[in-house]
Protein backbone atom coordinates (compact mmCIF):
# COMPACT_ATOMS: atom_id res chain seq x y z
CA UNK A 1 0.00 0.00 0.00
CA UNK A 2 1.24 3.36 -0.99
CA UNK A 3 0.36 6.39 1.01
CA UNK A 4 1.49 9.50 2.25
CA UNK A 5 4.74 7.97 4.06
CA UNK A 6 6.99 8.44 0.78
CA UNK A 7 10.56 9.86 1.30
CA UNK A 8 10.64 12.73 -0.30
CA UNK A 9 7.43 14.87 1.42
CA UNK A 10 5.92 15.28 -1.76
CA UNK A 11 2.21 14.99 -2.38
CA UNK A 12 0.14 13.47 -4.43
CA UNK A 13 -0.65 15.95 -7.24
CA UNK A 14 -4.57 14.23 -7.52
CA UNK A 15 -5.23 15.23 -3.76
CA UNK A 16 -7.66 18.49 -3.35
CA UNK A 17 -7.13 20.98 -1.12
CA UNK A 18 -4.16 22.08 -1.83
CA UNK A 19 -1.79 24.51 1.22
CA UNK A 20 -4.98 24.70 2.82
CA UNK A 21 -5.87 21.26 3.47
CA UNK A 22 -1.85 20.40 3.80
CA UNK A 23 -1.59 23.16 6.92
CA UNK A 24 -5.06 21.95 7.99
CA UNK A 25 -3.46 18.29 8.04
CA UNK A 26 -0.26 19.88 9.42
CA UNK A 27 -1.86 21.02 12.65
CA UNK A 28 -4.18 17.74 13.11
CA UNK A 29 -0.78 15.90 12.84
CA UNK A 30 -1.53 14.16 9.73
CA UNK A 31 1.11 14.16 7.66
CA UNK A 32 4.30 11.55 7.43
CA UNK A 33 7.20 12.14 8.94
CA UNK A 34 8.74 13.27 5.45
CA UNK A 35 5.76 15.86 4.57
CA UNK A 36 6.22 17.85 7.86
CA UNK A 37 10.06 18.65 7.02
CA UNK A 38 8.99 19.50 3.55
CA UNK A 39 6.31 21.82 5.17
CA UNK A 40 7.86 22.98 8.26
CA UNK A 41 10.97 24.13 5.08
CA UNK A 42 8.03 25.98 3.45
CA UNK A 43 6.77 27.66 6.47
CA UNK A 44 10.02 30.05 7.64
CA UNK A 45 9.52 31.51 4.07
CA UNK A 46 5.94 31.78 3.61
CA UNK A 47 3.81 34.32 5.32
CA UNK A 48 0.52 33.15 3.90
CA UNK A 49 1.59 29.81 4.99
CA UNK A 50 2.17 30.68 8.48
CA UNK A 51 -1.09 31.97 8.71
CA UNK A 52 -3.01 28.83 6.88
CA UNK A 53 -1.43 27.39 10.45
CA UNK A 54 -2.63 29.84 12.70
CA UNK A 55 -6.17 30.13 11.35
CA UNK A 56 -6.57 26.25 11.39
CA UNK A 57 -4.29 25.93 14.71
CA UNK A 58 -7.12 28.88 16.11
CA UNK A 59 -9.99 26.92 15.18
CA UNK A 60 -9.21 23.43 15.76
CA UNK A 61 -8.21 23.92 19.16
CA UNK A 62 -12.01 25.25 20.08
CA UNK A 63 -12.65 21.14 19.58
CA UNK A 64 -11.23 21.29 23.09
CA UNK A 65 -13.85 23.47 24.66
CA UNK A 66 -15.71 20.85 25.09
CA UNK A 67 -13.04 19.04 27.09
CA UNK A 68 -13.90 19.19 30.66
CA UNK A 69 -11.17 20.87 32.85
CA UNK A 70 -9.66 18.80 35.69
CA UNK A 71 -7.46 19.90 38.13
CA UNK A 72 -4.27 17.88 38.60
CA UNK A 73 -3.16 16.67 41.70
CA UNK A 74 -0.86 19.09 43.86
CA UNK A 75 2.78 17.16 43.24
CA UNK A 76 2.58 18.06 39.36
CA UNK A 77 3.57 21.59 40.13
CA UNK A 78 5.99 20.82 42.43
CA UNK A 79 7.71 18.27 40.10
CA UNK A 80 7.42 20.53 37.45
CA UNK A 81 9.02 23.56 39.83
CA UNK A 82 11.79 20.75 40.05
CA UNK A 83 12.68 20.19 36.76
CA UNK A 84 11.89 23.97 35.57
CA UNK A 85 13.92 25.66 38.23
CA UNK A 86 16.53 23.32 38.56
CA UNK A 87 18.94 25.77 37.13
CA UNK A 88 18.30 29.02 38.83
CA UNK A 89 20.39 31.11 36.27
CA UNK A 90 18.54 31.83 33.42
CA UNK A 91 20.81 31.55 30.02
CA UNK A 92 21.95 34.66 28.97
CA UNK A 93 20.56 33.78 25.43
CA UNK A 94 16.96 33.36 26.72
CA UNK A 95 17.27 36.94 27.83
CA UNK A 96 18.57 38.21 24.70
CA UNK A 97 16.53 36.53 22.19
CA UNK A 98 13.05 38.87 22.80
CA UNK A 99 15.15 42.05 22.18
CA UNK A 100 18.12 40.82 20.00
CA UNK A 101 15.83 39.81 17.29
CA UNK A 102 13.67 41.96 15.09
CA UNK A 103 9.72 40.55 14.89
CA UNK A 104 10.48 38.59 11.28
CA UNK A 105 13.29 36.28 12.64
CA UNK A 106 11.64 35.89 15.59
CA UNK A 107 8.50 34.72 13.84
CA UNK A 108 10.33 32.58 11.77
CA UNK A 109 12.44 31.15 14.84
CA UNK A 110 8.94 30.82 17.03
CA UNK A 111 7.48 28.63 13.78
CA UNK A 112 10.70 26.27 13.81
CA UNK A 113 10.50 25.69 17.49
CA UNK A 114 6.76 25.83 18.21
CA UNK A 115 5.16 24.20 15.09
CA UNK A 116 8.13 21.77 14.76
CA UNK A 117 7.81 21.33 18.15
CA UNK A 118 7.22 17.60 17.92
CA UNK A 119 10.71 16.85 15.88
CA UNK A 120 13.03 18.88 17.41
CA UNK A 121 15.56 18.31 15.28
CA UNK A 122 18.60 19.06 18.28
CA UNK A 123 22.30 18.27 17.04
CA UNK A 124 23.64 15.21 17.88
CA UNK A 125 24.87 15.54 21.61
CA UNK A 126 27.68 13.00 23.04
CA UNK A 127 27.16 10.02 25.41
CA UNK A 128 28.34 11.00 29.06
CA UNK A 129 29.53 8.49 31.59
CA UNK A 130 30.53 8.73 34.84
CA UNK A 131 32.12 6.25 37.39
CA UNK A 132 30.42 6.41 40.11
CA UNK A 133 32.48 5.58 43.28
CA UNK A 134 32.26 5.11 47.01
CA UNK A 135 35.17 5.50 49.50
CA UNK A 136 35.12 2.87 52.42
CA UNK A 137 32.65 0.13 50.43
CA UNK A 138 34.68 -0.50 47.69
CA UNK A 139 31.41 0.14 45.15
CA UNK A 140 31.47 0.97 42.11
CA UNK A 141 29.06 2.02 39.42
CA UNK A 142 28.57 3.72 36.30
CA UNK A 143 26.13 5.89 34.78
CA UNK A 144 25.36 6.40 31.18
CA UNK A 145 23.53 8.74 29.79
CA UNK A 146 22.39 7.63 25.98
CA UNK A 147 21.18 10.69 24.44
CA UNK A 148 19.77 8.59 21.29
CA UNK A 149 17.07 6.99 23.83
CA UNK A 150 17.25 10.01 26.38
CA UNK A 151 17.91 7.56 28.91
CA UNK A 152 20.31 7.58 32.23
CA UNK A 153 21.43 4.81 33.07
CA UNK A 154 23.02 3.59 36.36
CA UNK A 155 24.60 0.10 36.83
CA UNK A 156 26.64 -1.54 39.37
CA UNK A 157 30.34 -3.53 38.44
CA UNK A 158 31.53 -4.04 41.71
CA UNK A 159 30.77 -4.18 45.44
CA UNK A 160 27.40 -4.48 47.43
CA UNK A 161 24.60 -1.88 47.98
CA UNK A 162 23.32 -1.53 51.29
CA UNK A 163 20.65 -4.17 51.93
CA UNK A 164 17.51 -2.57 53.01
CA UNK A 165 17.89 1.36 52.12
CA UNK A 166 16.26 3.04 50.25
CA UNK A 167 18.88 4.34 47.40
CA UNK A 168 17.96 7.59 44.96
CA UNK A 169 20.00 8.54 42.05
CA UNK A 170 21.19 12.63 42.22
CA UNK A 171 21.64 14.79 39.25
CA UNK A 172 23.87 17.69 41.12
CA UNK A 173 23.82 20.57 37.76
CA UNK A 174 27.39 22.21 37.25
CA UNK A 175 25.80 25.17 37.67
CA UNK A 176 25.27 24.76 41.20
CA UNK A 177 21.85 25.15 41.42
CA UNK A 178 19.78 22.63 43.89
CA UNK A 179 19.61 18.83 43.52
CA UNK A 180 17.67 17.23 41.10
CA UNK A 181 15.95 13.69 42.17
CA UNK A 182 15.87 11.03 39.40
CA UNK A 183 14.35 8.39 40.66
CA UNK A 184 15.20 5.18 43.19
CA UNK A 185 18.21 2.76 42.47
CA UNK A 186 17.10 -0.36 41.47
CA UNK A 187 19.89 -3.08 43.50
CA UNK A 188 20.11 -5.49 41.77
CA UNK A 189 19.25 -4.73 38.04
CA UNK A 190 20.31 -1.85 35.11
CA UNK A 191 18.15 0.95 36.47
CA UNK A 192 17.29 3.03 33.27
CA UNK A 193 15.47 6.76 33.62
CA UNK A 194 14.42 8.39 31.12
CA UNK A 195 15.29 12.10 31.13
CA UNK A 196 13.01 14.93 30.40
CA UNK A 197 14.04 17.28 27.67
CA UNK A 198 14.40 20.57 30.27
CA UNK A 199 17.30 18.33 32.21
CA UNK A 200 19.01 17.33 29.21
CA UNK A 201 20.63 20.60 29.12
CA UNK A 202 22.10 20.37 32.88
CA UNK A 203 23.63 17.21 32.14
CA UNK A 204 27.35 17.67 30.52
CA UNK A 205 29.65 18.21 33.62
CA UNK A 206 26.84 17.29 36.63
CA UNK A 207 27.38 15.47 39.06
CA UNK A 208 25.30 12.05 39.57
CA UNK A 209 25.40 10.98 43.55
CA UNK A 210 23.23 7.85 44.99
CA UNK A 211 22.31 8.86 48.54
CA UNK A 212 20.89 6.37 51.06
CA UNK A 213 17.49 8.01 51.59
CA UNK A 214 16.25 7.85 55.51
CA UNK A 215 13.02 6.53 56.09
CA UNK A 216 11.17 8.92 57.84
CA UNK A 217 12.98 11.84 57.14
CA UNK A 218 10.75 15.05 55.64
CA UNK A 219 11.20 15.76 51.97
CA UNK A 220 13.33 18.44 51.43
CA UNK A 221 16.26 20.14 48.79
CA UNK A 222 18.57 17.07 48.16
CA UNK A 223 19.19 13.47 49.92
CA UNK A 224 17.86 13.17 53.56
CA UNK A 225 20.83 10.66 54.08
CA UNK A 226 24.33 10.03 53.14
CA UNK A 227 25.87 10.05 50.21
CA UNK A 228 27.19 6.38 48.91
CA UNK A 229 28.97 7.15 45.40
CA UNK A 230 29.38 10.31 43.35
CA UNK A 231 30.93 11.57 39.50
CA UNK A 232 30.93 13.18 37.17
CA UNK A 233 29.08 13.29 34.16
CA UNK A 234 31.68 13.75 30.74
CA UNK A 235 32.07 12.31 26.98
CA UNK A 236 34.32 9.61 26.65
CA UNK B 1 -20.20 30.58 34.38
CA UNK B 2 -23.10 30.40 31.86
CA UNK B 3 -25.24 32.02 33.82
CA UNK B 4 -23.46 35.00 33.60
CA UNK B 5 -24.51 35.40 29.97
CA UNK B 6 -22.52 35.82 27.00
CA UNK B 7 -21.70 39.18 27.05
CA UNK B 8 -19.89 39.25 30.32
CA UNK B 9 -18.06 35.75 29.06
CA UNK B 10 -16.78 37.24 25.91
CA UNK B 11 -15.54 40.24 27.92
CA UNK B 12 -13.78 37.65 30.71
CA UNK B 13 -12.83 35.69 27.90
CA UNK B 14 -10.72 38.52 26.49
CA UNK B 15 -9.31 40.20 29.53
CA UNK B 16 -8.26 36.57 30.24
CA UNK B 17 -6.42 36.46 27.10
CA UNK B 18 -4.72 39.93 27.77
CA UNK B 19 -3.63 38.59 31.14
CA UNK B 20 -2.13 35.45 29.77
CA UNK B 21 -0.21 37.27 27.00
CA UNK B 22 1.13 39.35 29.99
CA UNK B 23 1.68 36.20 31.91
CA UNK B 24 3.46 34.58 28.90
CA UNK B 25 5.55 37.85 28.36
CA UNK B 26 6.74 37.52 32.35
CA UNK B 27 7.76 34.04 32.24
CA UNK B 28 9.81 34.36 28.91
CA UNK B 29 12.00 36.85 31.42
CA UNK B 30 12.11 34.08 33.61
CA UNK B 31 9.45 35.41 36.89
CA UNK B 32 8.60 32.62 38.37
CA UNK B 33 5.65 34.22 40.00
CA UNK B 34 3.91 34.79 37.00
CA UNK B 35 4.73 30.87 35.82
CA UNK B 36 3.05 29.28 39.01
CA UNK B 37 -0.14 31.75 38.09
CA UNK B 38 -0.24 31.06 34.93
CA UNK B 39 -0.40 27.35 35.83
CA UNK B 40 -3.08 27.76 38.69
CA UNK B 41 -5.23 29.85 35.65
CA UNK B 42 -4.18 27.25 32.80
CA UNK B 43 -3.72 24.20 34.59
CA UNK B 44 -6.92 22.75 34.71
CA UNK B 45 -7.89 23.29 30.98
CA UNK B 46 -4.55 21.56 29.80
CA UNK B 47 -4.88 18.64 32.10
CA UNK B 48 -8.31 18.05 31.03
CA UNK B 49 -6.64 17.97 27.20
CA UNK B 50 -3.79 15.89 28.34
CA UNK B 51 -6.80 13.65 29.77
CA UNK B 52 -9.04 13.40 27.13
CA UNK B 53 -6.17 12.47 24.82
CA UNK B 54 -4.47 9.54 26.85
CA UNK B 55 -6.63 9.10 28.65
CA UNK B 56 -4.77 7.94 31.36
CA UNK B 57 -3.76 10.01 34.68
CA UNK B 58 -0.20 8.70 35.44
CA UNK B 59 0.64 9.49 31.78
CA UNK B 60 -1.28 12.68 31.77
CA UNK B 61 0.85 13.88 34.52
CA UNK B 62 3.74 13.56 32.72
CA UNK B 63 2.64 15.04 29.90
CA UNK B 64 1.30 17.67 31.65
CA UNK B 65 4.94 18.04 33.10
CA UNK B 66 6.38 18.43 29.93
CA UNK B 67 3.83 20.80 28.49
CA UNK B 68 4.75 23.42 31.11
CA UNK B 69 8.58 22.99 30.90
CA UNK B 70 7.83 23.51 27.03
CA UNK B 71 5.77 26.54 28.26
CA UNK B 72 8.68 27.79 30.58
CA UNK B 73 11.27 27.12 27.87
CA UNK B 74 9.70 28.86 24.90
CA UNK B 75 7.28 31.27 26.32
CA UNK B 76 9.93 33.76 24.67
CA UNK B 77 8.94 32.76 21.54
CA UNK B 78 5.01 32.92 21.97
CA UNK B 79 4.69 36.58 20.86
CA UNK B 80 5.95 36.37 17.53
CA UNK B 81 4.40 33.28 16.01
CA UNK B 82 0.30 35.20 15.48
CA UNK B 83 -1.87 32.57 17.57
CA UNK B 84 -3.79 33.90 20.59
CA UNK B 85 -2.46 33.13 24.07
CA UNK B 86 -4.85 30.09 24.90
CA UNK B 87 -4.37 28.45 21.35
CA UNK B 88 -0.99 28.37 22.01
CA UNK B 89 -1.33 26.92 24.94
CA UNK B 90 -3.81 24.39 24.11
CA UNK B 91 -1.43 23.04 21.07
CA UNK B 92 1.35 22.50 23.16
CA UNK B 93 -1.10 20.48 25.31
CA UNK B 94 -2.32 18.97 22.83
CA UNK B 95 0.35 17.63 20.45
CA UNK B 96 2.67 16.94 23.85
CA UNK B 97 -0.03 14.66 24.70
CA UNK B 98 -0.54 12.85 20.94
CA UNK B 99 3.22 12.57 20.72
CA UNK B 100 3.15 10.81 24.52
CA UNK B 101 0.21 8.76 23.44
CA UNK B 102 1.94 7.33 19.98
CA UNK B 103 4.84 6.62 22.03
CA UNK B 104 3.68 5.11 24.44
CA UNK B 105 1.43 2.30 22.75
CA UNK B 106 -0.76 1.43 25.73
CA UNK B 107 -3.14 -0.32 24.31
CA UNK B 108 -7.07 1.74 24.38
CA UNK B 109 -8.95 -1.08 26.63
CA UNK B 110 -6.61 0.21 29.53
CA UNK B 111 -7.47 3.65 28.50
CA UNK B 112 -10.22 5.37 30.64
CA UNK B 113 -13.51 5.72 29.54
CA UNK B 114 -14.58 9.69 29.26
CA UNK B 115 -17.34 8.72 32.36
CA UNK B 116 -14.09 7.82 34.49
CA UNK B 117 -12.00 10.95 33.53
CA UNK B 118 -13.27 12.98 37.11
CA UNK B 119 -13.69 15.99 35.89
CA UNK B 120 -13.97 19.48 37.98
CA UNK B 121 -17.80 19.76 39.11
CA UNK B 122 -17.63 23.16 38.40
CA UNK B 123 -14.98 25.14 36.99
CA UNK B 124 -13.93 27.79 39.68
CA UNK B 125 -13.50 31.46 39.29
CA UNK B 126 -9.59 31.21 37.85
CA UNK B 127 -10.36 28.95 35.39
CA UNK B 128 -9.95 30.33 31.87
CA UNK B 129 -13.19 30.96 30.03
CA UNK B 130 -12.13 30.92 26.17
CA UNK B 131 -14.86 32.69 24.10
CA UNK B 132 -17.19 30.35 23.53
CA UNK B 133 -19.01 32.26 20.50
CA UNK B 134 -16.07 30.51 17.96
CA UNK B 135 -16.40 27.23 19.54
CA UNK B 136 -20.08 27.18 18.66
CA UNK B 137 -19.49 28.25 14.95
CA UNK B 138 -16.82 25.27 14.66
CA UNK B 139 -19.78 22.83 15.94
CA UNK B 140 -21.96 24.09 13.76
CA UNK B 141 -19.60 23.98 10.57
CA UNK B 142 -18.38 20.32 12.01
CA UNK B 143 -22.42 19.59 12.10
CA UNK B 144 -22.73 20.55 8.11
CA UNK B 145 -19.72 17.89 7.46
CA UNK B 146 -21.22 14.46 6.89
CA UNK B 147 -21.07 12.41 10.55
CA UNK B 148 -18.20 10.20 9.82
CA UNK B 149 -15.94 12.69 8.30
CA UNK B 150 -16.68 15.21 10.95
CA UNK B 151 -15.03 12.54 14.05
CA UNK B 152 -12.55 12.09 11.80
CA UNK B 153 -11.06 15.39 12.46
CA UNK B 154 -12.49 15.64 16.22
CA UNK B 155 -10.25 11.47 16.83
CA UNK B 156 -6.85 13.26 14.72
CA UNK B 157 -7.39 16.28 17.05
CA UNK B 158 -8.10 14.38 20.16
CA UNK B 159 -7.13 10.45 20.10
CA UNK B 160 -4.05 11.66 17.81
CA UNK B 161 -5.42 9.33 14.63
CA UNK B 162 -3.59 8.98 11.78
CA UNK B 163 -4.57 8.46 8.73
CA UNK B 164 -3.62 4.70 8.83
CA UNK B 165 -5.84 4.45 11.70
CA UNK B 166 -8.25 6.08 9.74
CA UNK B 167 -8.18 4.08 6.94
CA UNK B 168 -8.26 1.06 9.22
CA UNK B 169 -11.35 1.96 11.23
CA UNK B 170 -13.32 3.38 7.67
CA UNK B 171 -12.25 -0.15 5.77
CA UNK B 172 -11.06 2.27 2.77
CA UNK B 173 -7.38 2.75 1.56
CA UNK B 174 -5.26 5.05 3.06
CA UNK B 175 -5.86 7.83 -0.08
CA UNK B 176 -9.57 7.37 -0.56
CA UNK B 177 -9.97 8.42 3.36
CA UNK B 178 -7.06 11.51 2.66
CA UNK B 179 -9.15 12.62 -0.34
CA UNK B 180 -12.25 12.53 1.49
CA UNK B 181 -10.79 14.64 4.10
CA UNK B 182 -9.11 16.98 2.32
CA UNK B 183 -12.29 17.89 0.55
CA UNK B 184 -14.26 17.95 4.16
CA UNK B 185 -11.60 19.81 5.75
CA UNK B 186 -12.20 22.83 2.47
CA UNK B 187 -15.94 22.44 3.03
CA UNK B 188 -15.33 23.15 6.65
CA UNK B 189 -12.66 25.95 5.72
CA UNK B 190 -15.59 27.48 3.50
CA UNK B 191 -18.20 27.31 6.09
CA UNK B 192 -15.64 28.82 8.91
CA UNK B 193 -15.04 31.90 6.56
CA UNK B 194 -19.09 32.65 6.19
Amino acid sequence: MTGPDDQTGGMSPDLPGGDTALSAEYVLGLLSEGEVRAFEGRLSAEPDLQAEVVYWAEHFADITDTVPDVTPPKAVLRQIEIRAFGDTRKPLWRQLVPYALGALAAAAIAFAVNLGGLLDTAPERPHLYADLVAGDRGLELLAHYAPGSETLMVRRDVGELPADRSLQIWIYPASGAAPIPMGPLAPDQLTSIPVPDALRSQFPGATVAISEELADAAPGVGPTGPVLARGVLTPR
Amino acid sequence: MRAKGKVVELVTGIAAQDEIEDLLARIAMGDRKSFRELYSRTSPKLFGICLRVLRDRAEAEEALQDVYLRIWDKADLYRANGYSPMTWLITIARNISVDHRRRTKLPDSDRLDAAEQLADETPGPETLTIMRDAADQLRQCLQELPPDRASMVQSAYLDGETYSDLAKATGVNLNTVRTWLRRSLMQLRECLSR
